[in-house]
């Protein structure tokens, strides 16, 4: 019976003599195969695409009207290299905080001078201003905030993400795998973006609102990172499209 | 091998079984973090905490995806035994390659917030009532737990004092640990990845898994032992013409009570199939120097009163055994582990 | 205390009382029940994470083993059938996993225009619409 002939290993025992080679080549192939997935599996990551912290073009400092509804935004007034004056733009604070939450009302409508980074995909810009009088220092003087232009109702087909990471703040900044972290930047009132499959009045990104205009609504959590449709209201708050959002009107797409 | 329990009983198979393994998972981790980022064609960097988090992540997949190949290719072909034999250092590793994927992803994606990144881990994603976009992490901690489970429980203590029934019982959580990695993938990184390579890696290691355990489970229904013939209290197990000098009969007596019949220097002896240790299959063992020793572990036993060489202290039940002409009998009732059994022997002309 | 503390929370007790049952374990109880742990003290705190995790069990053992009511037929009988319960689970529920997840994975819609569907709206739009 072959069973005799063949080696016995036993582990406090040299090993076999019989069983040397095919340890041997057991061995160099798992090293192989772990080498070579590792080059396989590290290179095929998909392409997150330009986007992130513009530390490049330094701090940007600039002051205009400002707006805390549905999220913290800048109607720029005075601009700065980076920065156009009339430019609206979605504001941020460290981290996955809005540094504006709880004084917002109050700033509502002032003219502020804020200062930060920007963080950038493409058109989509947003600031994230430093941490105290550095970033934010308010003045008493009121602005004039744009009226929003409604530009009717529209079905679209997109994604939601929280602004901050899909700028570029993190890279990958979307998708499912990016959900949770999507939703603590929501939870800490990072603005919202839709990220749209084509564009409308030439935007690809647009700020979600509530239906109501306000925040986004607490159900809209269970679509972001999925590519949804929905049929939304859009405006215009100065230059930066805004989507009423309805859950109820919403979608996923397959 | 007890006597007096000390952290990790060394020695040179055991350094060589993990050299291979760490030299693997450092190529891996190492081609991965440093080279590949060199080599990608992409225009955007992706962030180094989630490079590394998929580097380790990944490679975690792909080490519990080996470590349970290894059970299933051991029942196949005895050759790959020796892989099973350092297994839980593999183990014991790939929790920590785990952990690190798991720190990487805390460490930034949980992080920054007003709130407590561990507690964010849980609050974040609450949609539990669908299935995209389903807070995969959980799937994630399950497998962390369970895989800190069966590590923390890996010393040979364990086992002999939870016994080896409940510790393996404990420790096939690895199997629910890997349906749970899967899940863990297919509704996290499998919902956005385009590239089909880690796909395929993917696919094709978790369907590799499922396809070995059906097809040794079917082996094992095949060709495992058969039940011992019964006729009261002594059962027939084999013709003493189908004994071979050192080795063994096995047969399945009750339950998952299995005995062991060997035959050496010409004479019959029956033993508790399953070693005092973890429990591995003695009958499948071979006698060397006299004494029968585990395929699993390299445990060793005297034939005849089922007692490890001194100074150890294990022990297996024993069998009384007859003859009955050419029928080899066993007595189903098992004496206590480490009794003494004189053994028969074997007629002349058998 | 929201959910996630209070899984925490729980947590904590658990890990707390484990530290006192490990305590106790390692320092009295560990020699009266096994012979191989007498005199023997580098490994113990190797055995600490483990009684934190499975502490209920740890002291169960302990109990068994201090009053001798373990029965040494259940240290060789090893639940060998739940291969095949574990192989028919694997090749249930990995291809079920994977297909499911497959199936799930959504494609980006490049090619979709939006739709303008409406124009009037309540409030703020109405001027618009109007022109």
């Amino acid at each position: 019976m072959a069973e005799k002939d063949t080696p016995y290993f036993v582990g406090f025992l040299p090993i076999p003599a019989g069983l040397k080679l095919f340890l041997l080549v057991v061995s160099l192939s798992l090293i192989t195969g772990f080498a070579a997935g590792g080059i396989l599996v590290g290179i095929s990551q998909d392409d997150p695409g330009q986007a992130g912290f513009r530390f490049d073009h330094g701090r940007q400092t600039v002051t205009g009207v400002f707006e805390s509804h549905p999220y913290p935004m800048l109607h720029i007034t005075m601009g700065s290299e980076h920065l156009p004056t009339g430019k609206t733009i979605m504001v941020s604070g460290q981290g996955k905080t809005n540094i504006m939450r709880g004084r917002s009302d109050e700033l509502d409508g002032k003219i502020v001078e804020i200062s930060g980074v920007i963080v950038q995909r493409g058109d989509l810009k947003m600031l994230q201003i430093a941490g105290g009088r550095r970033g934010l220092k308010p003045t008493e003087e009121d602005g004039v905030v744009p009226v929003a232009e409604d530009l009717g109702t529209w079905r679209v087909k997109g994604e939601i993400c929280d602004g901050k990471c899909l700028a570029g703040a993190m890279n990958p900044g979307r998708g499912i795998a990016h959900k949770a972290c999507a939703n603590l930047c929501l939870i800490g009132e990072i603005p919202p973006v839709f990220v749209s499959t084509k564009p409308i009045e030439g935007e690809e990104y647009f700020l979600i609102a509530g239906p109501d205009g306000k925040e986004m609504t607490q159900d809209t959590y269970n679509y972001v990172g999925q590519f949804v449709e929905a049929e939304t209201r859009i405006e215009r708050r100065g230059n930066l499209l805004v989507m009423r959002m309805d859950p109820a009107k919403m979608q996923v797409t397959p | 091998m007890s006597v007096k329990y000390i952290p990790v009983q060394w020695n040179p198979n055991k350094w060589k079984y993990n050299a291979v393994m760490l030299i693997g998972v450092f190529a891996y981790l190492w081609l991965f973090i440093e080279w590949t980022p060199a080599i990608m064609s992409n225009d955007g960097r992706i962030n180094g905490q989630i490079h590394n988090a998929r580097a380790f992540g990944s490679c975690a997949f792909l080490m519990l995806t080996v470590i349970l190949c290894i059970g299933p290719l051991a029942r196949l072909d005895k050759r790959f035994l020796p892989l099973l034999y350092n297994r839980r250092h593999f183990g014991v590793m790939t929790l920590f390659v785990a952990i690190t994927h798991a720190g990487y992803i805390i460490n930034w994606y949980f992080s920054f917030s007003a709130s407590n990144k561990y507690e964010a881990l849980l609050f974040a994603n609450t949609s539990y009532g669908q299935l995209s976009g389903f807070p995969f992490e959980v799937f994630g901690i399950f497998a962390v737990l369970c895989l800190a489970l069966l590590a923390a429980t890996s010393h040979d203590f364990w086992m002999k004092f939870l016994t080896p029934r409940i510790w393996k019982r404990i420790h096939y959580l690895v199997y629910f640990a890997y349906i749970s990695v899967v899940a863990h993938v297919g509704l996290g990184i499998l919902q956005d990845q385009q590239d089909k390579i880690f796909i395929v890696v993917f696919i094709g290691g978790a369907l590799t898994v499922a396809a070995l355990h059906i097809l040794a489970a079917l082996q094992e229904r095949r060709s495992g032992d058969p039940d011992a013939l019964s006729s009261g209290e002594w059962v027939a197990i084999c013709h003493a013409s189908e004994l071979r000098e050192g080795y063994a009969k096995v047969a399945r007596l009750s339950g998952e009570e299995r005995v062991a019949v060997f035959l050496q220097d010409g004479k019959i002896s029956a033993i508790s199939n399953a070693c005092a240790h973890q429990n591995g299959p003695l009958g499948e063992g071979r006698i060397l120097d006299c004494l029968v020793t585990c395929p699993w572990h390299g445990f060793q036993y005297d034939v005849r009163s089922g007692r490890s060489p001194a100074p150890f202290t294990e022990k297996v039940p024993t069998y009384q055994v007859k003859l009955a002409g050419d029928q080899v009998l066993v007595n189903a009732n098992a004496n206590p582990p480490g009794t003494f059994v004189e053994p028969v022997p074997l007629p002349s002309g058998a | 205390m929201n959910a996630a503390e209070s899984i925490f929370f729980v947590a904590q007790v658990w890990a707390t009382i484990g530290a006192v049952v490990a305590t106790a374990f390692l320092l009295f109880g560990i020699d009266r029940i096994d012979e191989d742990a007498r005199g023997a003290y580098i490994f113990r705190p190797l055995l600490v994470p483990g009684i934190l995790l499975i502490w209920p069990l740890v002291l169960w053992r302990w109990w068994v083993l201090e009053r001798d009511l373990d029965n040494w037929r259940n240290r060789h009988a090893p639940p060998r059938r739940a291969h095949l319960f574990i192989a028919v689970m694997f090749v249930v529920a990995i291809p079920l996993i994977i297909a499911v997840s497959w199936s799930l994975r959504q494609e980006w819609q490049a090619d979709f225009e939006p739709v303008k569907i409406s124009l009037l709206h309540g409030s703020a739009g109405q001027g618009d619409a109007a022109a």
